[in-house]
């Protein structure tokens, strides 16, 4: 119960399915224009996305929160990376950082992605593996993720509520 | 709540007392002579380590011992845990952007 948040790294794990072409996948991820469509949560939008697809090239995405964040409105949450591995169209990893913009020094989370599809034309298999290695001190972080976490929940709560 | 976790955890000294309090409780004196810092620093860290609750003293005869609460390593915990909401909304998002009708691959 103690042991796990003094880990300075966190694995998660993510596999999806999806009805799409292995290239349709890897497009999707590795085209800034396609990117900015799905890459922000809701009420948020892309304000800035680059993608310099090569190994050392750079990956840049700031998601900025709309008005209907209230009180987050306006706020940046820049993600910067270096890309380390690109193998279109299946095995994609990069060293990124996130952070609260202006909170830079106190807010950074260290992160590590690796990316993996699989496909038979029709269906593609995502799977990605997030370590983060280094999480910032300060609590506005605790804010940043907390508040993706219960909006989140919120949502599955709202899908299982109305989903019926 | 969280800000003064954060900023207790974030001094390398406390960091150090309280993995050193995960084995178990430990008197003040012995916190100082295992990671060898003077008593009162010590003190003065363990202030600062119960103010932001991660640790409660219990005094036993003229000692007093310092145990872990876990209530907010478990807060901790789930604030780490909500990286992994924002990465299944993301890949939800993910798959209706790649909704056969809404991209430009046909899907068969």
């Amino acid at each position: 119960m103690i042991q796990n948040p003094l880990r300075r790294r966190k694995d998660l794990h993510f596999q999806r399915s999806y009805p799409a072409s292995l290239d349709a996948v890897w497009s999707a991820w590795t085209d800034a224009d396609q990117l900015r469509q799905w890459w922000g949560p809701e009420k948020t939008t892309i304000d800035e996305c680059e993608v310099d697809l090569r190994v050392g090239g750079r990956l840049r995405v700031v998601t900025v929160a709309t008005e209907e964040m209230g009180k987050y409105a306006g706020t940046r949450w820049p993600m910067e990376g270096t890309f380390t591995h690109v193998e279109a169209p299946r095995h994609l990893a990069y060293d990124a950082r996130s952070w609260t913009e202006g909170e830079e020094e106190s807010a950074t989370i260290h992160h590590t992605n690796d990316l993996t599809l699989t496909g038979d034309g029709t269906s593609t298999t995502v799977t990605l593996h997030v370590a983060i290695t280094e999480i910032g001190p300060k609590a506005k972080m605790a804010a940043f993720g907390m508040k993706w976490g219960y909006k989140a929940q919120l949502d599955a709560l709202e899908q299982l509520l109305g989903g019926a | 709540m969280q800000a003064t976790v954060f900023h207790a955890l974030g001094e390398p000294s406390r960091l150090r007392i309280v993995e050193l309090l995960r084995s178990r409780p430990f008197a003040v004196s012995e916190i100082a002579e295992t990671l060898d810092i003077r008593q009162p620093q010590v003190s003065k860290h363990l202030k600062v380590l119960a103010e932001s609750g991660l640790v409660r003293v219990e005094p036993r005869a003229r000692q007093r011992i310092y145990h872990l609460e876990a209530e907010p390593f478990d807060e901790i915990a789930r604030w780490a845990e909500s990286f992994e909401h924002l990465w299944a909304t993301r890949l939800d998002s993910l798959g209706d952007f790649l909704r056969p009708d809404e991209t430009k691959e046909q899907p068969s």
